[in-house]
């Protein structure tokens, strides 16, 4: 039907990297960490990661590490773990994690867990399940899991669970893909998947694909390509990923794609950015489209960084 | 003309004085430098308006000023209204950025100057630098205030606010928080850190400094007058589940009680039907630890749970194919039946066989509420299509959820055929399989 337009991507990406100075990049700088893990991770899958200066990215990322050892989003920013991951996740690919005081930065992710075993985001204690999510897979990539409470962590996500099998930000609250992700990749990572009731999750899971082939993130919304992340990693932790309609989905993330000036938008003829371009090639990296590298679904990174990193060169 | 022409710094200041000058600002909206041209001439009431002599153009309009000496032109102040230029945008972040982290930047160099080598505070530098310190507290509050109205993401800036709150503590400094939050969300209201700014607030004055009924009350209705453009909105409505843990039983059920009516008015926004579902659990939860010999926690529970089957029943009939209103429906259900069965084992005989015919009851009223719905008009519209999936799905998942009472039922039933077939036209078969699997005597 479609195809992936690699180069129009690659160029939109080195465009938007460059772009520091126009309005668009300027009120999202408080985010820009984030923006270079989209970015560079859509680049490796893409296979052009060498397009960038590697020393120029580095360098920049150790300049947004606050004293406490947490990164912020941009340089003088304040830390928060939202960023502490993406500066772990892009040294990462750049092969780089040596550079880090990997003790301070441990200490500091560690130091904001909770008594519950819920994670604040940062000293102002803000607690979600994402933060869970982040925490565990940043300690994970460090080999620093000892340095928290692995089980108590565990327990409070559980106790994020619904009656219809989803997981909230916190205790009681809405089932939402996103949520879910990070619920279940921090079941996958810590090995305590046996929590999960896979067939029911599976079903609200599934129950996302909708007729245009696109995924959801919760009932009754609009399809969204960032969902063909969210929901697809899980289902595929959880082994249920044989319960969409996969053609459907690679084809509704193509037709998401702005093929002139490249990027990929949350559905078909709206405006692309860097966050749906990221998460529409890694969806179809997942959905094993031909010529892109496999990412691990739990790490959310290409799985040769994470064999690497697990395994050795 | 463009934005810049224009001095970034005055731009700022004549905002932030804006700011200052009206505490009660209650919305903010970002004009198109055209719209602007009407607002001005239209209603504003400044003495420096352009109303003086000078030459017209064809169209009756005056020329706008070249100067932005007439900052009129990029600020719009009246009735607690504040209207910004599009044009301005850019120079007018960049400035409060910039004078925001500098402002911070020396304000945490001279808190920290306080403190000597050992930790602890240099009380001869306290005395002389206390009224420079709160100079530049009032700085970093201003310059951050007007950088969250651009910006209301900016973690760094409403961390400041907190870290000046905690050394202040002052009530009406509070009040303030909960105002600019209130503003910020009534133009973002999906921002995370306003949402978030506004629970630290909370947490910070509850008990201590206002009545918790209050607050809750006032947050619950903040929701939901943002609910109202911002459909499902993840955030406001999880905030509202946060207020939950602080309310009272009473309180819990004047909240179901006075939210019915709203949400029958939404049908399809389904964080409104989840936080239903959150009150109902607080609801059971109270009753729990009520622990009273009469039973009336039981019959109270009843009641309620009856009520809201029959109201959603209604609810699904009126509005066809309505996804949110079947997902309500599953967790009712569920619940109710967990119920009706440990009813069974804990009551005497001659109870148990009635709550078993309720049990059954109900199962085959739920079959009879699944045909209907299978009767699809000639005029169909896709509506009732939906309507016949989502009760097809909804059957076949309390099925799963329950084996051995509701799937035993559902495979004796006539139902049983049309529910399979119709699941697997919509290529839904891979959920038969999976219900069928868990269900042996299926």
């Amino acid at each position: 039907m479609g195809e992936l337009k690699v180069e129009k991507h690659v160029k939109y990406i080195l465009t938007v990297e460059k772009k520091k100075d126009d309005f668009e990049s300027v009120v999202m700088e408080h985010l820009r960490l984030n923006g270079a893990y989209w970015g560079l991770t859509t680049l490796d899958i893409l296979g052009k990661l060498d397009a960038v200066d590697k020393e120029e990215v580095v360098s920049w990322i150790m300049q947004c590490q606050h004293e406490s050892g947490g990164f912020g989003g941009n340089i003088g920013h304040d830390p928060h773990v939202l960023y502490t991951l993406s500066a772990i996740q892009v040294l990462a690919l750049f092969d780089k994690i040596d550079v880090l005081d990997v003790e301070k930065v441990a200490n500091y992710i560690a130091s904001l867990q909770n008594e519950d075993g819920s994670f604040s985001g940062d000293i102002w204690g803000e607690t979600d399940t994402r933060f869970s999510y982040i925490a565990i897979c940043s300690l994970a990539l460090l080999h620093h899991l000892d340095k928290i409470n692995v089980e108590r962590a565990v327990k409070y996500i559980v106790s994020c669970k619904n009656l219809d099998g989803g997981f909230g930000c916190t205790p009681g609250a809405e089932s939402h893909a996103g949520q879910i992700f990070c619920c279940v990749g921090a079941l996958s990572i810590t090995g305590s998947l046996h929590h999960v009731d896979k067939d029911l999750l599976g079903w609200w899971l599934c129950e996302r694909q909708v007729k245009s082939g696109g995924l959801n993130g919760r009932p009754e919304k609009l399809p969204d390509v960032c969902y063909s992340w969210w929901v697809l990693s899980s289902l595929i932790m959880i082994d249920r990923v044989h319960w969409i309609d996969k053609e459907k989905l690679v084809n509704f993330i193509l037709d998401c794609q702005d093929k002139e000036n490249g990027g990929i938008s949350d559905r078909p003829d709206d405006a692309v950015d860097v966050f749906h371009t990221y998460f529409g090639v890694a969806g179809l990296s997942l959905l094993e489209y031909p010529g892109l590298k496999a990412i691990d679904p739990a790490y959310a990174l290409p799985v040769d960084v994470i064999n690497r990193i697990f395994i050795g060169k | 003309m463009t934005g810049a022409a224009v001095d970034p710094s005055r731009l700022l200041s004549h905002l932030e004085d804006i700011l200052g000058s009206d505490p009660d600002i209650d919305e903010v909206g970002f004009i198109h430098p055209t719209q602007f041209a009407i607002f001005n001439e239209a209603i504003h009431s400044s003495p420096s308006s352009s109303s003086g002599g000078g030459p017209q153009l064809e169209d009756g309009t005056k020329p706008k000023p070249a100067q932005a000496s007439s900052s009129d032109t990029f600020f719009w102040h009246n009735e607690h209204k504040l209207g910004i230029s599009t044009l301005v945008l850019d120079p007018l972040y960049r400035a409060a950025k910039d004078a925001f982290m500098d402002a911070y930047k020396r304000y945490r160099l001279l808190s920290y100057s306080h403190v000597n080598k050992d930790g602890k505070v240099d009380n001869n530098v306290l005395i002389c630098s206390t009224s420079i310190l709160d100079i530049m507290e009032s700085e970093v509050m201003k310059h951050s205030k007007a950088l969250l109205l651009l910006s209301c993401d900016f973690g760094t800036a409403w961390n400041s606010r907190k870290s000046i709150m905690l050394k202040k503590l002052l009530f009406p400094m509070i009040m303030d928080e909960l105002r600019l939050s209130s503003l910020v969300l009534s133009y973002s209201p999906k921002s995370e850190r306003a949402w978030s700014h506004r629970r630290w607030v909370i947490k910070m004055i509850t008990g201590k400094y206002a009545n918790v009924q209050e607050i809750v009350e006032r947050d619950s209705e903040l929701v939901k007058t943002l609910a109202e453009n911002s459909k499902m909105n993840y955030r406001a409505w999880n905030h509202r589940c946060w207020l939950v843990s602080y309310m009272s039983h009473s309180q819990v059920l004047l909240e179901l009680q006075r939210s019915r009516d709203w949400s029958g008015l939404h049908v399809a926004d389904n964080s409104c039907f989840h936080y239903r579902a959150r009150l109902l659990l607080q609801m059971i939860e109270n009753l729990r630890h009520n622990n009273d010999a009469d039973g009336s926690s039981g019959v109270e529970f009843h009641q309620l749970w009856k009520e809201e089957l029959d109201w959603v029943r209604t609810l699904i009939m009126r509005y066809v194919g309505r996804e949110a209103l079947w997902l309500h429906r599953r967790f009712l259900s569920l619940v109710w039946m967990k119920h009706l069965a440990n009813d069974d084992q804990s009551i005497s005989c001659n109870y148990c066989s009635s709550t078993c015919s309720t049990f059954n009851m109900f199962i085959e009223d739920e079959l009879m509420l699944f045909h209907s719905c299978t009767i699809i008009p000639d005029n169909d519209f896709g509506d009732y299509h939906a309507q016949a999936v989502y009760s097809a799905t909804y059957i076949l998942w309390l099925a799963k959820q329950l084996p051995t009472t509701f799937g035993v039922k559902l495979r004796r039933s006539s139902q049983y055929e049309v529910l399979r077939r119709l699941l697997n036209d919509v290529g839904k078969s891979c959920l038969w399989d999976s219900t069928t699997a868990s269900c042996t005597s299926i």
